[in-house]
């Protein structure tokens, strides 16, 4: 018998045939699904007992509550909301749903690092010792001390509503610095207006709950303004339909459609840049129809009327100013809102028992015009909402004194002599302090005054996120020593002599001092919700041994062991001053907190109270309402009499008072023909953390494409630049350019490019690195004559194909 | 024909003696352990159920350890047991036979404690034992052929009137 062709065909079908009637096909198709689980490169849990711990999000000043998963008590693997917080309720933003990503990026920093080659080059990071890397600051600061150079160092911080900000301050006006520093945000001259026109040291907060027309001046509530997620669950709350309670109406005046303008009942939609103006002509409305709540002005307000100042000089009141020059017509000029619009507001707000003016850009994260603060406060005040029944609240900024009188040597006094780096003459001498971190800037680029010996970096990023780059990378270079705190290689970073790195946000001990937007005093502890990852240290930890090591007077300022000793200090001066109660989601109703009526305490002392914010609570307290005000009047100024110093005595009236003042931006209007304005959402993250992975996800394909980020303007602007939906095109302003994509969208005003931030960044890993171009190296800082704050509103800027 | 038969006969051969042998390997557990000689208790005494009704699993090192953090007896293998890993406080690499693939989320509470499922119904009943069955660990996935079907989820579920709905157990 011979093996022929047929007898092998024959034995092979039979064999097909065997095989079908096997196991074999059915169970490897079944294995070779589960076997992709077994794929070293996916990501898998490790297996083990599921626990929970509550904490605090510390990605943003929203402090929100949060709950993360972990999976034997050291892998974490989900960051959710807490449900049993007072404020957020279980809500979380995709920022700190994402936060995980940062706890174990690659590009946290595992170890202290020195630079050994050039500046700015990544590569020439070594790995040293914690005890060599602190030997070499306090050897620095010991030096620096002794020559007589206190004062050369600085420091530059990004966590602004934790306690650290007070001890960064007490450490160096002890070392003898008055160049101490938090990154820019709006309550940099909201506190000012506020202490300028009430003598106090507050945020503005506003009763949400409260009011039931609310008219926002360009403030993003839905995009991630003041406390995001609190934000949403009033937007809820508003939706819902309550018996006998009308409906909260929300008017938004913005000029461009963002979400919030969508959602909002009424969009009003005015030139960029011009909200004050029309805040000032629905003031002008207002006056004239004798709309105002009269009582309020007439008993607690200054500068209404004409009045005579201290040299006896007649002063025009804001009555004859608003009435003079704020008419109708003048402001339908300047902001394109029409004429009856104005009115209709004006009346609309009037006729509201709680009606609320609120003003904002962002995510918070800019400090205003001063007058336009003032404009919008001003409105406010003739609403009678800042009577203790009234809509707005003022919050105290820190109202514990925790930290004790800095013990100052002589060295400290000399140093604490010398004027801070940039800071204008003008700076209005109040009890706020001036955050004017963009002249500092400039100062230390220039070298016009002394230069920085020394620069503490902590917890920001500015070379990525303060706005005109390429000024913090000149300042940078003419630093003779940069140390940066930061628990990740960011752009910053990358230009730091020296990384101390700090634990990051889920791995530490910190606290949340207020928040902004909220009508009452807030406090939470961040508690740790594992064991740091790698070889880093708290930064409050690195303050306290700094100054152990400096020894004398800075030592006896800062005599705590431990931070966390620091943070059990403010919980106990919270816990005597007796008032305030840790909440609850179940029994704490924030519509019902009011100035007027206390918050009893509901926990025994210190020690019960820090359990209870270590566990994920948060302690609240009413703001009480002002019965006066300590201003040269006593009662709430319209003409600021805080503003005579700062401005010449012989000032035109209205210099004293809230106005409309844009400031011009720069560049030639033949050659940059449009107006670019920058915009944030919830969906981008454009500070301190970059977008991870997570959050890139919920880009649409109009906003980023592969590495292209879209830019938005309207199909007029389109047409005359002859650009269709998708093109690619080069965007120019003064400060730099950047190759994009247009969208073409009448979400825009025509002349106007809207530009998305949180993108082009340099530094981390393949998937945050080079997305699209970093809108702050385009944006142009407008100066506040008055305050020297950096403010923002719009750049020139020209687009063209590309 | 002969032929055919030959290919035939012989593909059944490999199919199902030949292939089940190469695609299972055969390992034996890190220690030996005999649920017959710890019966003085129920299942739930050792594989418990947390308060928030999460199922903790296998239980830990640290159960073996309240009674054999010294040898009880004179067992070569309890020995192993105290010195290698009691001592060491090192986790025992248990091979379990009844782990379901990442891909499915399964709660022992629903089924035994709300639906009053008996253990047995899913697991081996292990009170008779005398030796631990031989773990055979598929090459290709790492788990168990005693791993549960799908087949045997869907089932139980359309008799019992539970949803076969994939979001169900594919969370």
């Amino acid at each position: 018998m011979s093996l022929g062709r047929r007898a092998f065909l024959q034995f092979v079908g039979g064999a097909i045939g065997g095989t079908l009637l096997t196991p074999i096909p059915w169970k490897l198709a079944d294995d070779s699904a589960i076997w992709t689980q077994n794929w070293s490169w996916r990501p898998s849990p490790e297996r083990g007992e599921i626990s929970r711990v509550h904490s605090i999000c510390q990605m943003c000043p929203g402090g929100c509550g949060i709950t993360a998963r972990l999976v034997n008590g050291r892998r974490a693997v989900a960051v959710t909301g807490n449900a049993a917080h007072a404020l957020t309720g279980g809500g979380v933003c995709p920022l700190g749903a994402s936060s995980l990503q940062y706890l174990y990026a690659p590009y946290r920093i595992a170890k202290p690092l020195k630079q050994m080659g050039s500046r700015g080059d990544v590569n020439g990071f070594r790995e040293i010792s914690w005890d060599q890397a602190l030997k070499e600051v306090a050897s620095q600061l010991t030096r620096l001390r002794s020559e007589g150079k206190s004062h050369t160092v600085a420091c530059l911080s990004g966590q602004k509503r934790s306690t650290m900000a007070s001890l960064w301050r007490q450490f160096l006006t002890a070392y003898g610095s008055p160049n101490f520093y938090t990154m820019p945000d709006a309550s940099d001259s909201g506190r000012l207006a506020v202490a300028l026109t009430t003598g106090m040291d507050a945020d503005v907060g506003f009763h949400w709950q409260k009011a039931t027309f609310v008219l926002s001046f360009g403030a993003p509530l839905l995009e991630g303004w003041g406390s995001p997620v609190y934000l949403h669950q009033v937007f809820g709350q508003w939706q819902e339909a309550k018996p006998g309670v009308p409906k909260t109406m929300w008017v938004h005046v913005e000029s461009r459609a963002s979400l919030t303008a969508s959602k909002a009942n009424r969009w009003i939609a005015c030139q960029p840049g011009t909200e004050a103006a029309l805040a000032l002509g629905i003031a002008h409305v207002l006056v004239r129809e004798k709309l105002y709540d009269a009582a309020f002005v007439a008993d607690k307000v200054f500068g209404f009327e004409d009045w005579v100042d201290l040299t006896g000089a007649q002063r025009q009141g804001f009555k004859s100013v608003v009435l003079a020059k704020y008419g109708l017509d003048e402001v339908s000029k300047i902001t394109g809102v029409a004429p009856q619009t104005i009115q209709e507001l004006a009346r609309q707000l009037s006729q509201q028992k709680y009606s609320l003016v609120v003003w904002g850009q962002d995510k918070g994260d800019k400090p205003n015009n001063l007058y336009h603060d003032l404009a919008f406060l001003a409105l406010n005040a003739l609403l009678g909402n800042l009577s203790p029944a009234g809509t707005l609240a003022l919050v105290p900024h820190d109202p514990w004194q925790v930290f004790p009188e800095p013990i100052l040597d002589a060295e400290a006094y000399r140093g604490l002599g010398r004027a801070p780096l940039g800071r204008p003459t003008t700076a209005p001498r109040t009890r706020v302090p001036v955050n004017t971190v963009m002249p500092f800037l400039e100062a230390v680029a220039s070298g016009s005054e002394y230069p920085v010996e020394l620069l503490f970096i902590h917890e920001a990023n500015p070379v990525y996120t303060l706005q005109e780059t390429a000024l913090v990378t000149q300042a940078f270079q003419k630093v003779g020593m940069v140390v940066s705190f930061s628990s990740y290689m960011d752009e910053t970073t990358q230009w730091a002599d020296l990384v101390l790195p700090n634990h990051n946000a889920l791995e530490r001990l910190d606290d949340v001092v207020g928040l902004p937007g909220v009508p009452f005093s807030y406090y939470a502890v961040a508690s740790p919700i594992l064991k740091p990852q790698h070889d880093t240290k708290s930064t409050g930890d690195v303050v306290l041994s700094l100054a152990a090591a400096l020894q004398g007077s800075v030592a006896e300022s800062l005599p705590w062991k431990t931070y966390e000793e620091v943070l059990k200090k403010r919980v106990t001066a919270i816990a005597e001053a007796g008032s305030g109660l840790v909440a609850a989601r179940a029994s704490f109703d924030p519509a019902r907190v009011s100035g007027d009526r206390g918050l009893s305490p509901n926990f025994k002392d210190a020690t019960d109270l820090w359990n209870k914010l270590k566990a994920g609570a948060c302690w609240v307290d009413t703001a009480p309402a002002p019965q006066s005000f300590s201003t040269p009047s006593q009662r709430y100024e319209l003409a600021c009499q805080g503003l005579m110093a700062s401005v010449s005595a012989t000032a035109a009236d209205d210099l004293f008072m809230p106005r409309f003042h844009p400031l011009k931006p720069s560049g030639d209007e033949s050659e940059y023909p449009l107006l670019m304005t920058a915009y944030t959402s919830l969906m981008v993250s454009e500070g301190y953390v970059p977008n991870a992975p997570f959050m890139n996800k919920l880009l649409p394909d109009d906003l980023l494409l592969a590495q292209d980020v879209f830019v938005d303007i309207h199909p007029e602007t389109a047409r005359k630049l002859g650009l269709a939906d998708k093109a690619a095109a080069v965007l120019k302003t003064p400060r730099g350019q950047a190759s994009v994509r247009v969208r073409i969208t009448t979400s825009v005003r025509p002349g106007v490019v809207a530009v998305p931030q949180g993108f082009g960044h340099t530094a981390y890993d393949a998937y945050v690195q080079k997305k699209g171009f970093n809108a702050n190296s385009l944006i142009e800082v407008q100066l506040d004559p008055v305050t020297g704050l950096g403010t923002i509103w719009a750049t020139r800027a020209q687009l063209r194909r590309a | 024909m002969i032929f055919f038969l030959a290919g035939f006969i012989g593909a059944l051969l490999v199919g199902w003696v030949v292939f089940p042998n190469v695609l299972y390997s055969t390992k034996t557990q890190p220690v030996t352990f005999l649920h017959s000689s710890h019966q003085d208790s129920d299942c739930q005494d050792c594989h418990s159920f947390r308060e928030d009704g999460s199922f903790s699993g296998l239980p830990k090192l640290e159960k073996c350890a309240e009674c054999h953090a010294e040898p009880m007896g004179e067992s070569p293998e309890e020995k192993r047991l105290v010195e290698e890993f009691i001592q060491q406080e090192r986790e025992i690499p248990w091979l379990v036979y009844a782990w379901q693939p990442d891909n499915v989320y399964f709660s022992h509470a629903a089924h035994t404690q709300t639906q009053g499922i008996e253990c047995v119904r899913c697991h081996r009943d292990v009170t008779k034992e005398t030796k631990n069955p031989p773990f055979k660990e598929n090459r290709l996935t790492g788990y168990s052929d005693k791993t549960m079907k799908m087949v045997e989820c869907e089932k139980c579920h359309a008799e019992r009137g539970a949803s076969n709905a994939c979001h169900v157990c594919h969370k």
